[in-house]
């Protein structure tokens, strides 16, 4: 590609008044989620290795973060932290304000692998955390399918998961999750084991539940693309060990369609995200030839 | 076309359906057709059975011994002269007792070749199989085939039962919990190791002469084994799984109930088929220890009698009942689990019932939702 040939971006840091404005907003909201100076390190054979080393951001009620970074920088540790699954060497996890000691229902979670409980019907997926908490079945029965409807499957209701789609079970376990009307939705790579055009039609979908519902996202992605198309701010981590690098506001006004994608804010940020993530020389590299 | 060499076929003009590919008898790692899966599986059974009728019906096969029909001229002296009439006797004293007799020029005896005494035709195995349950018992004390067939069934069922009852519940502990598993599997793979057979004597004389010690053998033989087999059987349950239902608020005894629990029950079901296999083998030790009862007595007395006729008959009744048994819990298996086999007839009939029953476990009216 001739020197010339390359688009004029503007800067990623440049925002318009629009952008600005949603930034604005975002920063007055309450936090719900505190990271505070997180670190995990692994012991194995005498062998001492830090997935995470001073982790620190803070994730604000009703905000969509991302959280990306090369393979090996900790993302999955990361979230498992979060979710409880998984405990810190140090530092602390605050969820409004109270420091996160195992997995609860206030944190619901989307894995990568399929997680619906395959004995049980779409529905009564849906209905799992709230017969956790005690809600009486009419009622739990009811809500389970109105969640299911925010998901567009009030038909699978009564379906078994191994009779669904890749895409069917990601929403289902959404639905899942938000039945039990979370603090925080954590997502673990959730479209990352479904094929191309699954994944966009399921950010799109995801995109329209977050607008639809008060919750707050957090949402681990390898996918650079999926990170600025669906966030408001990118924690970008870099590996060996696992750190934060920058936290970026993303540019990209919303409401978001897949138009933006040739935007130029929305490639900036992605360029940027890629000089991050693969290291400028070899983003140097890959332009000069 | 004409640039093709011998033999090559032009891919334009080549049609797949004109010749089908048949599927070889003999091909590495495929599976055969339905109709040779019919057939193989029906020559899995035909060849032992027509080896037996080659065995059973053709004289010249086998057949080691003579059955004396006439002794000759019973006078003549000799060491073979105790010949008599109806006797079972090698072929190679029938032949010197006949030289005997010519040596003699006496008349010489006559007679069929024929099979030892305990290798019955088919045909006798099958009349057998019916008048086994018709004929009275010969001796005092001695019971009826089908009260003997009842006993071993009962000792099975209750053997297996309690096993169940203590041995599942054990095992799936030990498969949840690190705590369990260390505290019990290192002894019951300790005990596991004890033949069943060798707690005869010690069961006799705790329990007496009567069925208690049977069962307890059938107990002692399947139990360690359940603990242990259900145990692996738990630890396949998938831990993402306990991880999404933990991040649901699941805590630890639901986890159990709702997710460890149903996540095996299909496997479950699978161990339950084999270990009743299990069960099956330990009956005929267990039923030979103290009083002889149930089908092991009942072969054990018909072959004092030599009615072994009949001994095959209750041996082929203890196979029929065991595959019998197999077939039945892996035909119920496809109703119990609809989201493995895909059949929701019995989820259907459950829900229906449910809803028919006019108290309780229906959603209340004006929640009920709307579809």
């Amino acid at each position: 590609m001739a020197e010339d040939d390359r688009l004029e971006l503007p800067s990623y840091l440049e925002h318009t008044p629009d952008v600005k404005k949603r930034i604005e907003t975002l920063r007055g909201r309450p936090v719900v989620m505190s990271v505070e100076s997180l670190g995990r390190e692994f012991d194995a054979n005498g062998v001492r290795t830090t997935a995470l080393s001073r982790v620190s951001f803070e994730v604000r009620q009703r905000e969509f973060i991302s959280v990306i970074g090369p393979s090996g920088c900790g993302k999955s540790t990361l979230i498992r932290i979060l979710a409880g699954l998984d405990y810190p060497t140090s530092g602390t996890v605050r969820l409004d304000g109270r420091a996160v000691q195992g997995p609860g229902a206030d944190r619901g979670m989307v894995f990568q692998a399929y997680t619906l409980f395959p004995w049980l019907t779409v529905k009564k997926n849906v209905m799992f955390g709230l017969k956790m908490k005690g809600v009486a079945r009419a009622t739990a029965e009811q809500m389970a399918l109105e969640w299911l409807g925010v998901v567009g499957l009030s038909e699978a209701a009564d379906k078994y998961p191994g009779q669904l789609s890749g895409g069917m079970k990601q929403r289902v376990a959404i639905a899942r999750a938000l039945a039990n009307e979370p603090r925080i939705l954590l997502m673990d790579e959730p479209f990352g084991a479904l094929d191309a055009q699954t994944r966009c039609s399921m950010q799109a979908h995801l995109l329209r539940i977050w607008e639809a519902v008060d919750v707050t996202v957090l949402f681990i992605t390898h996918d650079l693309e999926e990170a600025v198309y669906l966030s408001d701010r990118i924690v970008v981590l870099g590996a060996n060990p696992g750190r934060i690098v920058e936290i970026i506001d993303v540019p990209v006004s919303r409401p978001r369609s897949p138009a933006q994608f040739l935007s130029g804010h929305f490639l900036a940020t992605k360029q940027r995200l890629e000089e991050l993530i693969h290291g400028p020389q070899m983003f140097q590299r890959i332009r000069a030839a | 076309m004409s640039e093709l060499a011998e033999g090559e076929v032009d891919a334009s003009t080549f049609d797949p359906m004109e010749e089908p590919v048949r599927p070889r008898l003999l091909a590495v790692r495929q599976p055969l057709s339905s109709r040779a899966t019919f057939s193989v599986g029906v020559l899995a059974f035909a060849i032992p059975f027509l080896l037996w009728c080659a065995l059973s019906y053709l004289p010249f096969l086998w057949h080691p011994l003579v059955l004396v029909q006439d002794a000759g001229d019973t006078s003549v002296p000799g060491t073979y002269a105790y010949l008599a009439e109806g006797q079972l006797v090698e072929r190679e004293v029938f032949v010197a007792r006949n030289l005997e007799l010519s040596r003699a020029h006496k008349k010489l005896a006559t007679g069929e070749r024929s099979n030892p005494i305990y290798f019955q035709p088919p045909h006798a195995v099958g009349r057998a199989l019916y008048t086994a349950f018709t004929t009275p018992p010969e001796g005092i004390g001695d019971v009826w085939f089908h009260e003997s067939l009842l006993q071993s069934c009962k000792v099975i069922f209750w053997g297996f039962f309690w096993s169940a009852v203590f041995g599942i519940p054990l095992g799936i502990a030990c498969g949840t919990f690190s705590f369990f598993s260390r505290l019990f599997e290192p002894f019951v793979d300790f005990i596991r190791y004890m033949p069943a057979p060798v707690f005869g004597a010690l069961a006799v004389s705790i329990f007496g002469l009567a069925e208690e010690p049977k069962i307890a053998i059938i107990f002692i033989g399947t139990f360690f084994q359940m603990v242990l087999v259900v145990a692996n059987t738990t630890r396949t349950v998938d831990l993402s799984l306990l991880h999404a239902a933990q991040t649901l608020g699941a805590k630890n005894r639901q986890l159990v109930w709702h997710v460890v629990i149903p996540g095996i029950l299909p496997a479950l079901y699978r161990d339950v088929r084999i270990l009743i296999g299990w069960a099956w083998t330990y009956l005929v030790v267990a039923e030979l220890i103290g009083e002889k009862t149930g089908l092991s007595a009942f072969i054990y007395q018909q072959q004092r009698y030599r009615h072994f006729d009949n001994v095959y008959a209750a041996i082929v009744i203890i196979g029929l009942v065991g595959l019998g048994i197999d077939q039945l819990l892996a035909f119920l298996g496809r109703y119990f689990f609809p989201w493995e086999s895909g059949n929701l007839r019995l989820f259907r009939l459950a829900r229906s019932v449910r809803q028919a029953i006019p108290w309780g476990l229906r959603p209340e009216p004006g929640v009920a939702p709307t579809r």
